[in-house]
């Protein structure tokens, strides 16, 4: 029962599309925002600033389907992707760009000046 | 809503009893060769998505467009694996809600053209109290069916801000059946499926409340039942952790332990360690653990092997003897005897003595005399007026409230196994139809047999041979033979007078004075005192009568201390008139002269020996002889006897035969209410008879005792000392006693045999020519006619 009931709450927290990992740095101009979106391309992610909160969010296909092979097991999520960070201060006017590297979606964030927060 | 047009084909994963929400992951486990075709096509995709649909029916393998729901769910495989049964095992995703527009039912999967159908989106304040409610509802089930869950879960779950979703989420998390969960995710508005899962959820927190509360009814009935069980078990379990182990388990290692401490036989331990074993299986409110429990304490408290050491210092034994009785040489001869063969043998078998005398002589309390001597414990059971055999023998372990006989009881009382037991009134034992326990005696009495007595209670053989036996009785006629048989008979006669001031002296006015407070300097009570006492005012064999004579002096002497004399006294024989009143004993005293046809004779009673008249007197007109004074049939036959003898020598005797012819003849034997029998009256009949037809009148101052025959044959008869003391108490010097009787003088006290002057019969003409001065002469002058007419 308790296997379920933290299933359950497993099932609550996540919304429906599949959350990605990131890992949040501070740079002298702003943030670098790594995303571990390996496979994903450049052309299905979309990125949305507003006010403090970042939004990722995008479609991972799978399209390294040789063919007549087929699945043995599978882990990784395909399909929509969804992440949203709340950042410490507003990045409304901040510069965006991304940059796919190494299976990782770079998204850099340039602040004028130095207003870090 | 935003696009109805849109129609997309996807696998379909038909599920069994199952419905995928949107929003929610879902382990999946696919199996049928459809359905692994189905994921297959779906993961060879970029999108990886899948139709879930459910069955109506769940036993449905290759199920058609009849059989599936029409609206379903789109959803993405997020992981898959293979079990080892080939199976995928899938995490699913549940996307969004979409409706069936076609099923392609070609092989190998299902596939199937569908169109989305977004969720309904009503609000309204009616939407926010069922979300409300279906929180609170939630939450109250989720208390009864899991107390344990976390909290958080309940937070979780407020946090659902969507309805639908909050909706969805407790659809799976209660359970609920597939056509019911089918309706939620068809529910056309967002109020229908609320109310819809508020009415499911109401009826789960129902069914959980009943449920809840017939457990704890069951609880606390099977409490009810058990609550004392477990209750003992946990006192059990403290006490052994307080170190002393209780109730019935302490008990039994009680007893264990006074097994091994108890001396007992090897045999008699083994039953005994097997009873044990038995009541320690037994709980302790079983009838029979209280029956094991007692014969158990009766097992170890018995003397199995417990014996006290005998004093065989002989000079101190006679000293105790003599300390505590007066006379009675033959008896303590005996004990001493008994003694000298302990020491000597210390092995002996313990002899079974049987006292006979009359009451009042100290046959009880020379048992407990004897026991003193030897150093053992003294037991004395009454067998007066004991008339059940199960008495002795004790009750078989069966019967409720079954107890050892009084053998055993005794023994156990004595603590060991060589006391003094003395069998008290072993001639007053009655016997019914219940058994006769004089029968039970004869076991407990033969040296032979009383090694291993089994008592029906114990049912394990007692060694009684060490025992001391002494039993008691007034007479032995109603002892059975075969019990008189196994004892060794010790006569207590009667004391004398000289023997009674003795006794009186040394132990009964000491007692009394003390007794009533009075010392030696006060009172002095005389020999030819209590000589008068014994003589005139008490007329016994024994010296109770003696003892309560010279109590009532005391008193009679303390009450006028206590009225203020101050001076000593001395109670001479006249002031017993005074105290006592006349004489009551007077008029036995012997008579002075008898008339002819009245003869002195001796009788013996259970109380002593007494003197007794026959009278006789000739009837002119009647016949044959009658006789009176409650004789029994021996003393009849006796008199019968003495007639004929007496006139079939009418001739020798001087008698003329006509008086034979014309007259009856009546002899009466006064005290005529007292019964009276035995042979040992038939000289004093003759004598009578003789002296009635002779018209000579007998000696006055001569008593007379013997057995007659019918040839004048003078034959012994029992009872001498006491019928000697009897004369000598009636003032008669003079007694003729048969010849066979000349040893039982031994038994006189010297001063009673020098006093008094005995003579002895062979034949009947012996005792007449000394009982009739005259007959004598009358006898010798017809033996001089019968010589002279030989001549």
């Amino acid at each position: 029962m308790s296997s379920r009931t933290k299933t359950w709450a497993l099932l609550t927290e996540h919304p429906a599309p599949w959350q990605p990992s990131v890992d949040v740095y501070r740079t002298r101009y702003g943030w670098l925002l790594k995303f571990d979106l390996a496979g994903v391309r450049r052309e299905d992610v979309s990125v949305t600033v507003c006010g403090r909160r970042v939004s990722v969010s995008g479609i991972r296909r799978d399209s390294l389907n040789e063919e007549g092979c087929s699945y043995y097991s599978m882990e990784i999520s395909y399909n929509r992707f969804e992440r949203t960070l709340e950042m410490p201060c507003d990045l409304g006017d901040a510069e965006v760009s991304l940059q796919v590297r190494d299976g990782l979606l770079l998204v850099r964030m340039i602040t004028e000046g130095n207003q870090y927060v | 809503m935003s696009d109805q047009t849109v129609v997309y084909t996807l696998p379909v994963l038909p599920l069994k009893n199952a419905v995928l929400f949107p929003y929610l992951l879902m382990p999946l486990s696919a199996g049928r060769p459809g359905s692994v075709a189905a994921v297959e096509a779906a993961l060879a995709s970029e999108s990886k998505e899948v139709l879930v649909f459910t069955q109506r029916d769940g036993d449905v393998d290759v199920p058609g467009q009849g059989d599936l729901y029409p609206i379903g769910t789109k959803a993405v495989i997020r992981k898959m694996s293979r079990s080892e049964e080939g199976h995928l095992e899938l995490l699913v995703m549940g996307m969004e809600r979409v409706a069936m527009v076609k099923l392609d039912n070609s092989e190998p999967f299902l596939k199937a053209r569908v169109t989305p159908l977004p969720l309904p989106e009503d609000k309204g304040p009616e939407i926010e109290a069922l979300q409300g409610a279906l929180i609170e509802l939630a939450g109250e089930a989720l208390a009864l069916a899991q107390p344990n869950a976390p909290q958080e879960l309940r937070g979780l779950l407020a946090a659902n801000e969507d309805p639908l979703r909050l909706s969805f989420v407790l659809a799976s998390m209660f359970s609920l059946d597939a056509a019911k969960s089918q309706a939620l995710l068809e529910a056309p508005t967002r109020a229908d499926a609320l109310t819809m899962l508020h009415k499911h959820l109401t009826h789960e927190v129902q069914v959980l409340e009943l449920r809840n509360k017939i457990t704890t009814e069951a609880r606390s009935e099977m409490n009810k039942e058990q609550r004392d069980y477990l209750l003992r078990q946990q006192m059990r379990a403290i006490q052994q952790e307080l170190g002393d182990k209780g109730g019935e388990q302490a008990e039994a290692e009680q007893l264990r332990e006074r097994l091994a401490k108890a001396d007992l036989p090897e045999d008699i331990l083994k039953e005994a360690t097997r009873e044990l074993g038995r009541l320690e299986k037994l709980p302790p409110g079983a009838p029979d653990y209280n029956v094991i429990r007692t014969y158990l304490d009766y097992v170890l408290e018995l003397p199995w092997k417990k014996a006290t050491e005998d004093s065989l210092d002989i000079p101190k034994a006679r000293q105790v003897l003599d300390e505590d009785h007066f006379g009675l040489k033959d008896v303590k001869e005996r004990i001493l005897e008994h003694l000298g063969v302990l020491k000597l043998n210390p092995h002996a078998k313990a002899p079974i003595l049987c006292f006979v005398g009359p009451p009042g002589v100290g046959k009880t309390s020379l048992g407990q005399s004897i026991a003193r001597a030897l150093n053992r414990k003294f037991e004395r059971l009454s067998l007066g007026g004991l008339h059940d055999e199960a008495e002795l023998r004790g009750h078989r372990r069966t019967y409720i409230g079954a107890l050892p006989g009084r053998v055993i009881q005794a023994m156990r009382r004595a603590g060991a196994n060589n006391p003094v037991l003395m069998l008290d009134e072993v001639d007053k034992m009655g016997h019914d139809f219940r058994g006769d326990p004089a029968a039970a005696l004869l076991e407990v009495l033969d040296p032979e047999q009383n090694k291993t007595f089994r008592d029906n209670y114990l049912d394990l053989p007692f060694d009684l041979s060490k025992v001391l036996f002494v039993t008691t009785a007034n007479a032995l006629d109603t002892i059975p033979r075969p019990l008189l048989d196994r004892m060794e008979l010790l006569r207590l006669a009667g004391y004398s007078e000289e023997e009674k001031l003795e006794i009186a002296k040394r132990y009964l006015l000491p007692k009394q004075l003390k007794e009533t407070g009075l010392d030696t300097d006060r009172c002095t009570i005389p020999d030819e005192t209590i000589r008068k006492i014994v003589s005139s005012y008490t007329r016994e064999a024994g010296v109770r009568q003696l003892e309560r004579a010279i109590g009532r002096v005391a008193r009679k002497i303390a009450l006028r201390f206590a009225e203020g004399q101050a001076e000593s006294c001395v109670v001479r024989p006249d002031d017993l008139v005074e105290m006592f009143g006349p004489e009551p004993f007077n008029q036995e005293q012997a008579r002075r002269e008898l008339p002819p046809g009245v003869a002195t004779g001796l009788a013996w009673t259970e109380t002593g020996g007494d003197v007794l008249y026959i009278e006789g007197t000739l009837l002119p007109d009647g016949k044959g002889l009658t006789l009176t004074g409650q004789l029994g049939e021996v003393m009849q036959e006796s008199a019968k006897a003495a007639q004929s003898y007496i006139w079939s020598h009418a001739g020798s005797f001087g008698i003329d035969p006509n008086l034979f012819k014309n007259s009856g003849v009546h002899v009466h034997v006064p005290a005529g209410a007292i019964p009276k029998d035995g042979p040992s009256a038939g000289v004093t009949m003759a004598t009578a008879l003789s002296s009635l037809y002779t018209n000579l009148p007998a000696r006055s101052d001569l008593a007379m005792t013997g057995e007659i025959t019918l040839t004048g044959l003078v034959l012994p008869i029992g009872g001498v000392k006491e019928k000697v003391l009897a004369a000598r108490r009636a003032g008669i010097l003079d007694v003729i006693l048969p010849k066979g009787n000349q040893k039982d003088l031994r038994d006189l006290p010297e001063g009673i045999r020098n006093e008094m002057h005995f003579q002895f019969a062979e034949r009947i003409e012996d005792v007449l020519r000394l009982a009739i001065p005259q007959l004598s002469e009358r006898m010798d002058e017809a033996r001089t006619r019968r010589i002279d007419h030989a001549a």
